[in-house]
C-alpha cells in the first residue's frame, strides 16, 4: 500500500495524500506530500477516523485543480459519493485507497463502523433515548412519551455546532443553523426541537451514517439514530440509498427535468 | 500546497481539550477535536471549534495602545510599560496596594501565570489575584 | 417537490412524537365545498390530539413530566441494572 502511494505521488497522479500518522503519541490526520517520500513509511491505518473528505473539500475550495489521494473506509466512500453528487469534489481528482479501518466486530451499533458510541447510563435509558437503540426500539414508545424522550435529549444541547462542523457532507457556505430568521441564533439552550430537526431535515439524502456527529456531541444526543431514521424515510419513500449510487438526491431541485422543460405551446 | 495538522491544546479555559489545527500554506484555517486526547475524547465546545478564528481576527490587538484624552494612541513597548508602571505606582501610593487587582488568563503559560501572581503578591503587595479559568 | 417534502416531514414528526399534525391537500379555488370539509376534518383531528406540546415547554416542566412518567416508564422501558451491564 505504501509503495502504491509513493508511486502515485512520484508519477504525479496525486499531489497530496491524506492519511494518518502518529504524532506526539496520537494518531492524527496527516497530509503526505511529494517532497518527502520517506514520510509515507510512517503512515498508519487503524481504528481512528477523522473527516478527511471534509479536509479534501476545503483543499479543493482553495485550489480547485489539486489532485488528492486519501485513505478510505466504507463510510468515506459514501461520503465521497455524496460530495461528487453535490459537485464539491471532482471524481477525476480524487484517488481513494481502501484502508483496513473496518475490522471491528462491533456491528450491533453500525453496519460498517468500528467505533463504539458512548454507553447509555440508567437515567438516559429511563428518560431519554438509548444511543444504541435501533429505529424499531425507538418507535415502541407512545407518541407522547417519544416526544418527551426526544425533548429530554435535545434540551441537553449546548449548541457547539460540533455536529455540523465535523460532518463530512456539510459544506454549505451559509448554514441555516446560523440564520437568525430560521433559528434563534443567540439563545441558549437552542430552540429545541427546531434546531435539531432543521439539521435532521438537511441530512435527508445526505447523511452517510459515519457516526462522527454523535462522537463529537458533548451532550451525547443520539444524533446517529435520528439521522438514520431520516435516511430510512428517504429510502422508504423514494427508494434512494444515500451514498451508494451517484444519482441526485430526491430533494435536489436542480436538475428536476419537469421544471426545465419547454411548454408544448412554446415549442409549437 | 502545504497542508499540515498540528496537535495543540485549547487555550480558552482550564480544561485543556486537545485540538488539531489545520494549517494551509502557513495560515490557520480550521480546528478539529482530537479524538484520542484523554481530556475531551473527540468533543469540543463552541469556543474550541472556532479557535482558529481569533488568531487571524482583524480585531486582534497587535501593539500597545495608550488612552490619552479619550483616544487610543499607538506607542512603543517600552513607553507603554513605563506609562503603566508610573500609573500603578501613583495609584498604589494614593489608594494603597489593595486598590489593584490582577486577573490572569488561560491564554498564557503556567509559568507566566506564576510570575503574574508573584508580581501581584511581592511587587504590588496585594492578594487580589485571580484566574479566568478558575472553574 | 412539495409532496415529497411533506411526506418526509410527516414521517419525521411521527418519529419525534408529533405525528398527525401536518396535512397537505390540493384544493382548487373552485372547490369551496372540499375546502370546508378538509378544514373541518383537520380541525377536529387537531382538537382531538390536544394542544401543541411545544407551547409553554420549558426545562422545568419537562423534568416534572418525566418525573411523573417515571413510574410507568421505568417498568416498561428500562431494563434491570444487571441486564444493562451485560448489554454494554
Amino acid at each position: 500500500m505504501k509503495n502504491k502511494i509513493k508511486e502515485w505521488l512520484k508519477s504525479g497522479q496525486i499531489d497530496i495524500f491524506l492519511g494518518y500518522k502518529t504524532l506526539q503519541g496520537h494518531p492524527l490526520p496527516h497530509a503526505f506530500g511529494k517532497d518527502n517520500l520517506e514520510d509515507i513509511d510512517t503512515l498508519i491505518t487503524g481504528s481512528n477516523y477523522y473527516p478527511l473528505e471534509k479536509i479534501a473539500t476545503k483543499l479543493v475550495a482553495e485550489k480547485p485543480d489539486i489532485k488528492i489521494g486519501m485513505i478510505t473506509q466504507d463510510h468515506s466512500q459514501r461520503a465521497l459519493n455524496v460530495l461528487y453528487i453535490w459537485n464539491q469534489l471532482d471524481p477525476e481528482n480524487i484517488k481513494p485507497l481502501k484502508g483496513d479501518g473496518c475490522s471491528s466486530n462491533l456491528k450491533e451499533h453500525a453496519d460498517d463502523s468500528h467505533r463504539e458510541a458512548g454507553k447509555s447510563g440508567q437515567f438516559k435509558k429511563q428518560f431519554g433515548m438509548n444511543t444504541h437503540a435501533s429505529i424499531e426500539e425507538a418507535e415502541i414508545f407512545a407518541q407522547q412519551e417519544r416526544f418527551q424522550r426526544w425533548m429530554y435529549e435535545f434540551q441537553k444541547c449546548i449548541k457547539c455546532y460540533g455536529c455540523r462542523n465535523i460532518c463530512p457532507v456539510c459544506f454549505c457556505k451559509q448554514c441555516s443553523l446560523e440564520h437568525s430568521n430560521l433559528i434563534g441564533t443567540g439563545s441558549l439552550p437552542p430552540e429545541a426541537p427546531i434546531y435539531h430537526l432543521v439539521r435532521a431535515v438537511h441530512m435527508a439524502g445526505r447523511c452517510i451514517d459515519c457516526g462522527l456527529c454523535e462522537e463529537a456531541c458533548p451532550a451525547d444526543i443520539p444524533l446517529r439514530l435520528l439521522y438514520r431514521k431520516v435516511n430510512a424515510i428517504v429510502t422508504e419513500l423514494f427508494d434512494y440509498e444515500t451514498g451508494s449510487r451517484l444519482d441526485q438526491s430526491p430533494f435536489s431541485i436542480i436538475g428536476e427535468s419537469i421544471t426545465l422543460k419547454l411548454k408544448p405551446i412554446a415549442a409549437a | 500546497m502545504e497542508c499540515k495538522f498540528v496537535p495543540s491544546v485549547c487555550s480558552y479555559c482550564g480544561t485543556g481539550c486537545g485540538v488539531i489545527f489545520q494549517v494551509l500554506d502557513g495560515k490557520l484555517v480550521g480546528t478539529l477535536p482530537m479524538k484520542t486526547h484523554p481530556v475531551n475524547e473527540g468533543k469540543l465546545c463552541i469556543k474550541g471549534w472556532n479557535l482558529h478564528e481569533y488568531v487571524n481576527s482583524f480585531l486582534r490587538l497587535k501593539y500597545p495602545l495608550v488612552k490619552t484624552f479619550g483616544r487610543f494612541i499607538k506607542v512603543r513597548w517600552d513607553e507603554a510599560l513605563q506609562i503603566t508602571a508610573d500609573r500603578f505606582k501613583e495609584i498604589i501610593e494614593t489608594h494603597g496596594p489593595d486598590s489593584v487587582g490582577v486577573l490572569v488568563s488561560a491564554k498564557i503559560t503556567n509559568e507566566e501565570n506564576y510570575l503574574a501572581q508573584k508580581f501581584t503578591r511581592a511587587v504590588i503587595g496585594t492578594n487580589n489575584v485571580d484566574h479566568c479559568a478558575r472553574l | 417537490m412539495t409532496i415529497k417534502r411533506i411526506n418526509f416531514l410527516q414521517e419525521l414528526l411521527e418519529f419525534m412524537g408529533l405525528g398527525g399534525r401536518l396535512h397537505l391537500e390540493w384544493i382548487s379555488s373552485a372547490e369551496a365545498q372540499k375546502f370546508v370539509q378538509v378544514v373541518k376534518e383537520f380541525t377536529e383531528k387537531i382538537r382531538h390530539l390536544g394542544p401543541n406540546p411545544l407551547r409553554g415547554f420549558t426545562l422545568n416542566n419537562l423534568t416534572l413530566d418525566v418525573g411523573a412518567a417515571a413510574g410507568t416508564a421505568a417498568k416498561t422501558a428500562c431494563p434491570e441494572p444487571k441486564e444493562t451491564v451485560a448489554q454494554n
